[in-house]
């Protein structure tokens, strides 16, 4: 590890030099013509002078912190000002590459020497102080004393909440309710979950824990409880919603691999963007990317296209923006393939090597199974499947059934090892040794048939777009060598069929060569060292539990396997359908799947919920659906919400427990987004916890919740003796420091790091907080540790990532044919899934299209993030409120005509899902497609400060304290309600039991198919 | 802090010497070569629109709800499909014989030895006077402070402390360069050359210290 750190070369150190030189130097020079006696004096009239400003991080009496910011989740790195134990401001961290474009600072540099340098973060990281410090934020616990959903809480004490919720009982009896709630005691047993299905696991099942914004750090540590200690298969992410489209375009690729790949901004000569929000948003974010994209197109070293319904912020300086009909992405991909095999654009050289050695002889890192056979014959047993050496042997070899085949130049197969190339564009058949002969094509001639199965006409209607326009990205995009690469995200593929899209989008960069390629289309370059393993084993313990059977969301699920399927099939049927989808293709993280399988108590009840810093209410769409859900003690007996304050979701909770921010905690390592970069942040608190505390002084936090509720239970894994050392001692899970800092001594030792300087450990001791836990280590460990928090975590540069062309942490093998989901049945009809891309339109769950079922309402509705903002949670911060009060209902300017509407006028939006619908302001510009409507998705929050809420006790319950309460509770602020939430019109599926639309391939939640009718209000 | 200025002296001069501008700094100079002219060049091409130097300069000044130090002008461009919104970020152009300090009748409104404009707010009365004879609109009473005058001071403050503006040190890609016109090192040196390529009279034109280079595309 420390030899990638001193690989920084020259060329890194003289860049950042570059605009040091530019503004640090000079500021220098300012700086000391203000030391004469008369100027300063001067300068003490300006009126700064009178009203103080924020300190700054070279002032005496501050204290620095450098960590990782939570603003979103980029992970840029940040460095926190803090006076007066108070925080005042924040900017970036220069060791960091994702606050230096790339290309941070040496790593070795003494740290008080690099104080003065200019570091930047983006709007949201700035605004963390109006977060931390929102009026509204909880600082005590929660329990419910009224009816689910009513919204009336009250004040109780910490012993209360871990008895209650761990033990259960009629914990609302006092309220008229009989019923005797299940603690999670009750869900601590082996017995199965239903009798009648083993497949499904034991009723520790039946406690959930849905996550919502979480990161590495915390999120080990609530799979330690949840599924090592409980033993609940059913911690259960948010991937959908963040964007599991896009994923799943490249977990096809890749054969489920990687997930995030991009184009490489640092590289790349052309970036065709799909659904990435370059400008506005992504991870890494557009204090990284967009950034580096900005500086190289100011250079001339970068041309880009936007492939988006929206003409996002980053049009002010693409090549091009191509309006496509949302839910269109992949036709317009297939376009560009259709025309790229008839012109001969593809690179066929590259996509001839059938093995990563020829690839890697030829100058790449990675191959494609462009050549590999796979068997063509319907009514062949393996139809569908890659041929392989076994297929064509009566007597084969273990070996032989996985040796994939390819055909020569003469068309005869061969083991796709034996020669470097093979034919690549070929149906062909061949004959086995028994005599019989089937067909076979190549995976690229497969890939090919799906694409010719429409003209570029038909693609040019589909998606919106003049075939004209698809020539022209087509040549351009493959104008580039191997220096062109799609930068998909969200946008591209959420929505319903959108792996196909997505996937389609993908293989674009593979067809011109460009995967892992500097400049091309790279994964992230992952972790410097392992947090789990070295002197601390954070990985074992005594007593750990492994969670069996099928999550309730049913990703990796097989339907198959299940006792549904064999009584349906047993009464004469095909088995099929199942009562919902199952998901065995998938990324998972089903969030959705999950709520909605809570609902539908399938394929088994859910007994205790815990939610995690996730409001599905308001960031799903059509998350109305599920207040439904959690009002609804049967399919949800208890429910617990650990969040910073009162959210649209969490109003229907039994129990909120407060938490901390990521200034006060959130201790976790965060490794680089895709692409390129090799890296490892600590995220370090630079304030203690400003919530209450317990008996024993431990701040309310989601660490201290677990623990207590572990220790109280008696579980493995927590309290004394929990983690074993490398020495045969054991240390103690009592804190959330027991757990985090233990795994970034394992970091820093993993990585090899020196001991920190002395002014570097006094950098350390004199500033964190978390110098209070030193003695924790021994003196030799703790200087370690200090080289890396003294830094905010290891860090390298872009050009350590690559060894010549090549990017030396990518993947080695991409599919055009992936046999995985070509062998996927659907659990709705039984059929199967084509392996390559295909052209498909969004559809509901009974497989009609959405469009056409919803064409009364002429309007689609499109989605996005601003720049200041990150999805449900910033409307706490004050200066993007202050900047961007409000946000609007975007129409185009032929659309407002046509409606009679002007900027400002105020309309309705009804869709068949939400007929009553919700209103808000027009705006009327150029920037998105006709028939489309844009809305920006932070606003029109109805909780998190903009409702009162009854809250008995309030002043002790908020941080803001008598200043936000009233006699009833906490007061509401309508301003933090202004704007409108696009989910509340969100597409239900009626095949579905009315629950919010999502993919029956891989639970893709869809953002892109809502369409309503738009109509003025008074 | 003694300490850091010396070595930013260190690096600024190490570098001067990879660079030769000494000629550059003649063609723009006027006056004094000795007086620094402390300026700031925008790059429009590489501005995303991100807010984040106007948030950095709230978060740093403290200006009160709904006044701006500096802001960005988002406009409209072109028509559908071919439509665009282009970013121009805007402060105080610090004015050679400022407007504003012509237009106040207390001279509470001054520049300083390097041309920064600033304003004494022991003389200020309040009377807007300066505010409205500020051609860019760069200028507001502050409400909080007894409707005293204020506006961007390119950070005087930090500047003494050998600290970049706020806004600088808020901008993700470097669209905002700051640097002395008297001196220029560096990137800031690489645009005073590209703003005289592109546009040959900018420094006669436009005696200020807030220069915007020509967008690309349009």
């Amino acid at each position: 590890m420390t030899e990638i750190i001193k690989q920084d070369t020259p060329a890194d150190t003289i860049d950042r030099r570059q605009f040091i030189k530019g503004t640090a130097a000079t500021m220098a020079a300012i700086g000391f013509t203000a030391s004469s006696r008369a100027e300063a004096e001067e300068r003490r009239r300006v009126p700064e002078a009178h009203y103080g400003q924020t300190a700054d991080q070279t002032d005496d009496d501050v204290r620095v912190v450098h960590s990782v910011c939570l603003g979103c989740n980029a992970r840029c790195g940040n460095r926190q000002v803090v006076r007066n134990n108070r925080l005042e401001k924040i900017s970036g961290n220069p060791y960091h590459p994702y606050n230096s474009m790339g290309k941070p600072i040496h790593y070795d540099t003494p740290v008080e020497s690099t104080l003065h340098l200019p570091s930047p973060v983006c709007g949201k990281a700035h605004d963390a102080v109006g977060y931390v410090y929102n009026k509204r934020r909880l600082i005590k616990p929660l329990k419910r004393c009224g009816e689910r959903g009513e919204g009336k809480f009250q004040e109780i004490s910490w012993d209360q909440l871990i008895r209650e919720i761990a033990q259960g009982g009629r914990l609302f009896s006092h309220l008229g309710e009989t019923r005797d709630v299940p603690g999670l005691e009750s869900c601590l047993s082996d017995a199965l979950i239903d009798p009648k299905d083993p497949k499904l696991g034991s009723k520790r099942n039946s406690f959930a824990m849905i996550t919502g914004r979480l990161q590495s750090g915390r999120s080990e540590f609530i799979d330690r409880f949840v599924k090592s200690s409980i033993g609940s298969i059913n911690r259960i992410g948010h991937t959908d919603i963040c964007g599991l489209g896009f994923r799943m375009g490249n977990f096809a690729l890749t054969e489920g691999k990687q997930v995030e790949l991009k184009a490489d901004p640092w590289g790349a000569e052309y970036i065709l963007v799909f659904g990435a929000n370059i400008y506005e948003a992504l991870q890494p974010g557009i204090n990284t990317y967009g950034a580096a994209v900005a500086d190289r197109y100011a250079k001339g070293e970068v041309k880009f296209t936007i492939v988006d319904p929206r003409a996002q912020n980053a049009a002010v300086h693409s090549h091009d923006w191509v309006p496509v009909i949302p839910g269109r992405d992949g036709a317009f991909a297939m376009g560009m393939i259709r025309w790229m095999i008839e012109n001969n654009r593809c690179n066929s050289a590259y996509l001839s090597l059938a093995h990563l050695d020829a690839a890697k002889k030829k100058g790449f890192s990675c191959y494609s199974n462009a050549t590999h056979l796979v068997i063509d014959e319907p009514d062949h047993p393996g139809y569908g499947q890659f041929l392989r050496v076994a297929d064509l042997q009566s007597n084969p070899t273990e070996n032989d059934k996985t040796i994939f085949m390819v055909l020569d130049d003469d068309a005869n197969p061969l083991p796709y090892t034996a020669n470097e190339t093979a034919l690549l564009d070929r149906e062909a058949s061949v004959m086995a040794e028994d005599g019989k002969t089937f067909k076979v094509a190549t995976s690229f001639a497969l890939m090919k048939r799906a694409v010719f199965a429409h003209t570029l006409g038909e693609y040019s209607t589909f998606c919106g777009i003049p075939e004209a326009q698809i020539i022209k990205t087509a040549r351009d995009f493959t104008s580039y060598g191997t220096k062109a690469a799609v930068c998909q995200y969200h946008g591209a593929g959420n929505y319903t069929n959108g792996t196909y899209a997505a996937f389609a989008v993908a293989l674009l960069s593979v067809l011109v060569g460009s995967i892992g390629m500097k400049g091309g289309y790279l994964t992230g370059g992952g972790a410097v060292a392992s947090w789990k393993n070295g002197e601390y084993d954070l990985n074992n313990f005594p007593g750990k539990k492994k969670p069996t059977g099928v999550k309730i969301s049913r990703e990796g699920g097989k339907y198959e396997e299940t006792a549904e399927f064999a009584a349906k099939k047993s009464q004469g049927g095909t088995g099929y359908p199942s009562h919902r989808p199952w998901f065995s293709f998938t990324r998972g993280g089903l969030s959705v799947e999950a709520m909605s399988g809570i609902d539908e108590q399938y394929p088994y009840g859910c007994k205790v919920l815990f939610t995690y810093f996730y409001n599905p209410v308001y960031s799903t769409p059509g998350g109305y659906r599920y207040r439904e859900t959690l009002r609804n003690s049967e399919k949800v007996p208890l429910h617990v919400s650990i969040d910073i304050g009162i959210n649209e979701s969490n109003l229907y909770a039994d129990y909120i427990v407060p938490d901390v921010t990521y200034l006060e905690g959130h201790y976790g390592w965060l490794n680089p987004h895709a692409p390129a970069l090799k890296f490892t942040g600590v995220r370090i608190p630079c304030l203690e916890p400003l919530t209450g505390r317990t008996p024993d002084n431990k701040p309310f936090c989601l660490e201290t919740f677990l623990i207590d509720l572990a220790l109280a239970l008696k579980l493995p894994g927590f309290g004394d003796n929990a983690i074993a050392g490398s020495n045969d001692a054991m240390y103690p899970l009592n804190t959330a420091e027991d757990f985090y800092l233990r795994a970034y001594a394992n970091i820093a030792q993993g990585a090899n790091l020196p001991q920190a300087s002395k002014e570097d450990t006094r950098f350390v001791e004199k500033n964190y907080p978390l110098a209070r836990n030193r003695t924790m280590f021994s003196d030799q460990h703790w200087r370690q540790l200090c080289h890396m928090l003294a830094r905010g975590g290891i860090f390298t540069g872009y050009d350590t990532g690559f060894s010549g062309e090549t990017f030396l942490h990518g993947i080695d093998r991409v599919v055009l044919y992936n046999e995985k989901l070509a062998k996927t049945r659907s659990s709705l009809t039984g059929k199967r899934f084509s392996g390559t891309v295909q052209y498909l339109t969004p559809e509901d769950a009974s497989g009609k299209n959405i469009a056409q079922q919803d064409q009364d309402y002429p309007f689609t509705v499109i989605t996005y993030k601003m720049h200041v903002h990150t999805q449900s949670r910033t409307t706490w911060h004050r200066y993007a409120m202050e900047l961007f009060p409000e946000n609007f209902i975007q129409i185009n300017t032929l659309d407002a005509k046509a409606l009679g509407l002007q900027s400002g006028d105020k309309v309705r939006l009804r869709s068949v899902s939400n007929p009553a619908g919700i209103t808000g302001k027009v705006a009327v510009t150029q920037v998105i497609r006709p028939g489309c409507v844009g809305i920006s998705f932070h606003y029109g929050h109805s909780q998190l400060g903009a409702s009162p809420v009854l809250v008995v006790g309030a002043k002790d319950v908020f941080l803001g304290g008598p200043e936000v309460c009233d006699k009833d509770g906490v007061t509401g602020v309508p301003a933090l309600g202004a704007g409108t939430n696009p989910n509340l019109i969100g597409r239900l599926d009626t095949n579905m039991a009315n629950t919010p639309l999502v993919d029956v391939l891989a639970g893709i939640p869809d953002f892109s198919s809502t369409r309503v009718k738009i109509e003025k209000s008074a | 802090m003694e300490e850091r200025r010396t070595f930013f002296k260190r690096t600024g001069v190490l570098i001067l010497g990879l660079t030769g501008i000494a000629t550059l700094s003649t063609a723009v100079s006027r006056g004094s070569s000795s007086t620094v002219r402390p300026a700031m060049i925008i790059d429009v091409n590489r501005c995303t629109g991100c807010h984040s130097c106007v948030i950095a300069c709230k978060e740093h000044n403290l200006t009160p709800e709904g006044y701006f130090n500096t802001t960005i002008i988002t406009k409209d461009k072109g028509e559908f499909p071919n439509a665009w919104l282009t970013y121009s970020p805007e402060l105080c152009h610090q004015c050679e014989n400022a407007p504003c300090i012509q237009a106040c009748g207390y001279g509470a409104t001054f520049a300083l030895a390097d041309g920064i404009v600033v304003t004494d707010w022991d003389l200020c009365v309040g009377d807007g006077a300066c505010v409205d004879a500020c051609p860019y609109n760069a200028r507001f009473l502050d409400p909080n402070n007894g409707n005293k005058a204020d506006k961007c001071d390119f950070c005087v403050s930090r500047l003494q402390k050998g600290l970049a503006p706020a806004c600088i040190d808020g901008c993700p890609s470097h669209a905002r360069v700051f640097g002395d016109l008297s001196n220029p090192q560096g990137e800031f040196a690489d645009y005073v050359r590209l703003l005289i390529q592109d546009q040959p009279n900018i420094f006669e034109e436009h005696k200020e210290r807030l220069f915007h280079t020509i967008a690309k595309k349009g």
